[in-house]
C-alpha cells in the first residue's frame, strides 16, 4: 500500500449505482479507494436526474390515479396549473436521505472522495479538474470507469430544455403540460409517458416499431398499450419523426414521415442514452469505443487495458441500475483480484411505467425461438381475488415452461406490484425448481402471488392428460 | 429582523417599529400588480391560451403594445425591422418571449413613488432585467427549468423599491429627515422580506416566492433551492456585466455561487461567450 496521498489502489470514476458498489467493495477489502465525482452531489444520473426522480413522480402520479378511480369517495380533481414540484414533494426528502446515507457510507469506509472532473493523462495517472478550474494529477494501479450515460439527442431534435426535453431534463418543467409527445417506445419512454397520462397530461406517443417495449412479449405490451390508451394516450407505432420544431408560439410540432402532424405543448426525446465518456479523454489511456459508443469489455468487466474496467451503462445493456451495481462489485473485485463466482446471468427487468411490467428469464417468444415447443400459462388478475379486492385487475402473470410442462424458462407480469411479484418466479428459476413448486407451496391469502398457483395449474392441465392432480 | 443598526441616524431608527408593524401587519402599500402583467402570468401558466389572446391583451394598452412592436423590431430580434404587426410579432418572436417582454415592461419603475430615487430604481430595475436574462442562460446549461427562471430573476429584488417607498412615505408622514444612506440601509435590511410578501400578494408561482425571500441563503430554499442558486448566479454575471469594475472577471469567476451551481471554467466561459448577445437583448427589452 503506498504512502502517496495521491496514489490509490483503485480509483472509481463516477459515484453511480456501479461506481458506489465497486468503491465501497475495494474498501472492504482494505484497499486505497478514491471516488471521483463530478457533479457536487453522489449518486449520478441514477439518483438525481433519473430513476429515483421518475418513481417519486409516478408514486404521486399513482395517488392522483388512485384518487380518480376514486372520486367518488373524494371527489377529487386536479388543479390544471399543479406545479411539478408539488407533484414531487417528495424528492427533496427522499434525496437527501439518499445522499446523507452515501455520504456516511463513503466516509465510513475511508473513501477519498474528489469532486471533479477527471480525464485520462495515460492508462495509470487521471487528470482531476476542480470546479474553479485547478487540476490536480492521481495515480491508480487500478481503474474503473462508472460514468453512466446520457441522453441521445437525434440531429433533428433541436432539444431546448424549455419545449422539448430530454429524460434528463424533463421533470425540471414548472407546470404539468396539458399535453406532452413523447418520442421513443422504449423503458423510459414508456414510464414517463404512463406516468403523465395517469396524471392528466394528454399523451401522445411516436416511435418507429410497431409497439413499446419490444424486448417484451406482445400480449404484455398489448396491456400496457390498452392501460395507456384506456387512460386517454395515444399510441403511434411504425411511424417515422423527420421534424420536431417549436412553432414560436405554444405548441411543439411534431411532423411524421407518414404526413402525421402532431402537436404538443412539450415533447420528450427519449431515443435512448449513450456512454458518457466525452471528457474522459479515453484514448490517452489506449482506449476506444466499439461501433455502437461503448466501452467494450470482456467477461470480467477488463476493457483492453488491463488494469482498466468498466460497468454500469459505459458498458451498454441491460443498463439496469440492478445490474450495474453487481456489475461494479465485480470489477473491483476482478481487478483487486478477489475470487468472485460467476455473475448470474438472469437479471429481472423492471419497468416502473402505469402499470409495472418486469420480467426474468426468457419471454415466450425467446423461449419458442430457442425450443421450438413451450407450454405456457397465464393468470389475469381479474381473477385472482387480491386483483378484484385491490381494483388491481388489468394485470397478468405469464410462466413458460419447457415442452414437458416442468421447467420454468421465464416469468412475465404486467399489473401493480409486478417488479416485486417476479421475484418469487425469479427464486423459482434460480433453484431449477418445476413449476409445480407453486401449487404444492402455499403463498398468503389474498395476494397477487395466487396467480403464479393459477398459472402453474394452467401449465399443469396442458401437460400430457391423465395424470395429475388439480 | 435586527431593529439595531448602527450606521442608521436617530431619526431612522425611530421609525424602524411603524415600518416593521406595518411589514408584520401587511400593511405595507405593495403596488398592485399592474392588471396586464397579471393577466400576462396568468396566460401564460393557462394551458389553453394561444397567441391571439396575448395579441388581444397586449394591444389593449395601446404603451404597451407600441414598446413590445419597438422591441420586436429592434435589432436584437429582427434585423430587417420588418414587423407591422402584434400578431406576426408574436408569431415570429414566440408567445413566451413576447410575454417575458411584455411582463418587463408593464412591471416598470413608474409603479413606484419615490422621489429622488428614480435613478436608483431604474439601476434596479436594470439590474433584475439583467439577472433574469443571465439565469436563463444558466438554467439552460444546468438542464433545469429554463421557463421559471425569467420570472425569478425578474422578480428578486421587488422589495427594494417598495421599502423605498414605504421608508419615505413613513418619514414624510412622521416628518423624520432621514439621509439618503439611512433609506438606502433600510432598503437593504428589509428587502428580501418585503420581496417576499410582495410576490406573495401578486400571487405568483411558489417557486418564485421562494426564490425571492432565500436568494441570499440559496442554500435555504426548499422547494426551490436550484432556481435560486440560478438567479444568485444570475445576479453576479449581472453585476459583473454592469459594473465590471465593482465586480471583476476574475472575482466572478471564484464566486462561491458557481461552484456551487458546479459550472466549471469552460462552462463559464460559454456563458460570458453570451455577454454581448444578452447585452443586446436587455437593450431592446428595455428600450
Amino acid at each position: 500500500m503506498s504512502t502517496d496521498p495521491n496514489e490509490f489502489d483503485l480509483i472509481v470514476i463516477g459515484s453511480g449505482p456501479s461506481g458506489q458498489k465497486a468503491a465501497v467493495q475495494a474498501a472492504k477489502a482494505k484497499k486505497t479507494v478514491a471516488l471521483i465525482e463530478r457533479d457536487k452531489v453522489l449518486g449520478g444520473a441514477c439518483v438525481h436526474r433519473g430513476t429515483i426522480p421518475s418513481k417519486t413522480l409516478r408514486e404521486n402520479a399513482l395517488r392522483v390515479k388512485h384518487m380518480r378511480q376514486n372520486a367518488e369517495l373524494s371527489n377529487f380533481v386536479l388543479a390544471e396549473d399543479t406545479e411539478m414540484a408539488t407533484l414531487i414533494d417528495r424528492l427533496d426528502e427522499v434525496l437527501l436521505a439518499h445522499d446523507d446515507y452515501m455520504q456516511r457510507q463513503i466516509s465510513r469506509n475511508g473513501i477519498e472522495r474528489i469532486h471533479g472532473r477527471a480525464s485520462f493523462v495515460d492508462s495509470t495517472h487521471l487528470k482531476i479538474e476542480k470546479v474553479k478550474g485547478e487540476t490536480e494529477v492521481i495515480k491508480g494501479r487500478n481503474i474503473i470507469i462508472a460514468t453512466g450515460s446520457f441522453p441521445r439527442t437525434p440531429d433533428n431534435i433541436p432539444v431546448d430544455h424549455e419545449h422539448i426535453f430530454d429524460s434528463d431534463s424533463i421533470l425540471s418543467m414548472l407546470y404539468l403540460p396539458s399535453s406532452l409527445t413523447v418520442l421513443g417506445g422504449g423503458v423510459i419512454a414508456s414510464e414517463y409517458a404512463s406516468i403523465f397520462q395517469a396524471l392528466g397530461v394528454k399523451v401522445t406517443m411516436i416511435d418507429r416499431y410497431p409497439r413499446p417495449l419490444g424486448f417484451l412479449d406482445e400480449d404484455l405490451t398489448d396491456k400496457f398499450v390498452h392501460n395507456f390508451e384506456t387512460s386517454g394516450g395515444t399510441w403511434i407505432g411504425d411511424t417515422i419523426v423527420n421534424k420536431v420544431s417549436w412553432d414560436g408560439l405554444s405548441n411543439v410540432i411534431t411532423e411524421c414521415e407518414d404526413g402525421t402532424v402532431v402537436k404538443s405543448e412539450k415533447l420528450l426525446c427519449a431515443a435512448g442514452r449513450l456512454a458518457n465518456v466525452g471528457d474522459l479523454k479515453i484514448e490517452n489511456a489506449g482506449l476506444s469505443l466499439n461501433d455502437r459508443g461503448l466501452i467494450p469489455v470482456d467477461e470480467d468487466l477488463r476493457t483492453e487495458v488491463k488494469n482498466i474496467f468498466a460497468a454500469g451503462d459505459v458498458i451498454g445493456p441491460p443498463s439496469l441500475a440492478s445490474a450495474s451495481m453487481e456489475q461494479g462489485r465485480r470489477a473491483s473485485c476482478n481487478a483487486l483480484e478477489i475470487s468472485i463466482g460467476k455473475m448470474n446471468q438472469m437479471i429481472p427487468s423492471g419497468i416502473y411505467g402505469i402499470p409495472e411490467l418486469s420480467s426474468v428469464g426468457l419471454s415466450e417468444q425467446q423461449a419458442r425461438d430457442k425450443y421450438d415447443d413451450v407450454i405456457v400459462g397465464k393468470a389475469l388478475f381479474e381473477e385472482i381475488a387480491r386483483g378484484q379486492i385491490s381494483g388491481v385487475q388489468d394485470g397478468m402473470l405469464k410462466l413458460v415452461c419447457d415442452s414437458e410442462g416442468k421447467k420454468v424458462l421465464g416469468v412475465m407480469v404486467v399489473g401493480e406490484g409486478a417488479t416485486e411479484l417476479v421475484h418469487i418466479g425469479q427464486m423459482a428459476l434460480l433453484a431449477d425448481a418445476d413449476v409445480d413448486i407453486f401449487v404444492e407451496s402455499i403463498f398468503n391469502f389474498p395476494t397477487l402471488a395466487e396467480a403464479y398457483r393459477v398459472a402453474a395449474l394452467s401449465v399443469i392441465g396442458q401437460r400430457s392428460a391423465g395424470t395429475n392432480a388439480f | 429582523m435586527s431593529s439595531t443598526n448602527t450606521a442608521l441616524s436617530a431619526e431612522a431608527e425611530s421609525l424602524i417599529p411603524q415600518l416593521e408593524t406595518a411589514l408584520r401587519e401587511g400593511e405595507l402599500s405593495v403596488p398592485m400588480l399592474p392588471e396586464v402583467a397579471g393577466k400576462v402570468v396568468s396566460l401564460s401558466q393557462d394551458p389553453d391560451s394561444d397567441a391571439s389572446r396575448l395579441a388581444q391583451l397586449i394591444q389593449g394598452d395601446q404603451s404597451l403594445a407600441g414598446h413590445v412592436m419597438r422591441i420586436a423590431n429592434s435589432a436584437a430580434y429582427s434585423p430587417n425591422g420588418s414587423m407591422v404587426s402584434l400578431q406576426q410579432a408574436i408569431t415570429r418572436l414566440g408567445m413566451n418571449l413576447i410575454s417575458d417582454i411584455a411582463l418587463a415592461a408593464s412591471i416598470s419603475t413608474k409603479m413606484f413613488d419615490a422621489p429622488g430615487f428614480e435613478e436608483h430604481i431604474d439601476r434596479i430595475w436594470q439590474h433584475s432585467l439583467t439577472t433574469a436574462l443571465w439565469s436563463k442562460e444558466i438554467a439552460r446549461i444546468c438542464r433545469r427549468n429554463v421557463e421559471a427562471t425569467f420570472l425569478c430573476g425578474l422578480l428578486h429584488s421587488i422589495g427594494r423599491p417598495v421599502v423605498l417607498q414605504a421608508v419615505i412615505e413613513i418619514s414624510r408622514d412622521k416628518q423624520l429627515p432621514l439621509t439618503r444612506e439611512d433609506i438606502l440601509i433600510l432598503e437593504s435590511t428589509y428587502q428580501r422580506e418585503v420581496g417576499a410578501k410582495v410576490v406573495d400578494k401578486w400571487e405568483m408561482p411558489k417557486i418564485v416566492c421562494d426564490a425571492v425571500l432565500h436568494f441570499d441563503n440559496y442554500e435555504e430554499a426548499n422547494l426551490a433551492k436550484d432556481q435560486t442558486t440560478m438567479v444568485n448566479g444570475g445576479a453576479q454575471f449581472a453585476s459583473h456585466v454592469l459594473d465590471p469594475e465593482a465586480l471583476d472577471l476574475e472575482t466572478l469567476k471564484g464566486l462561491p455561487v458557481l461552484a456551487d451551481l458546479n459550472l466549471y471554467q469552460d462552462e463559464v466561459e460559454r456563458l460570458l461567450d453570451m455577454k454581448d448577445a444578452i447585452a443586446s437583448t436587455r437593450e431592446a427589452m428595455s428600450a
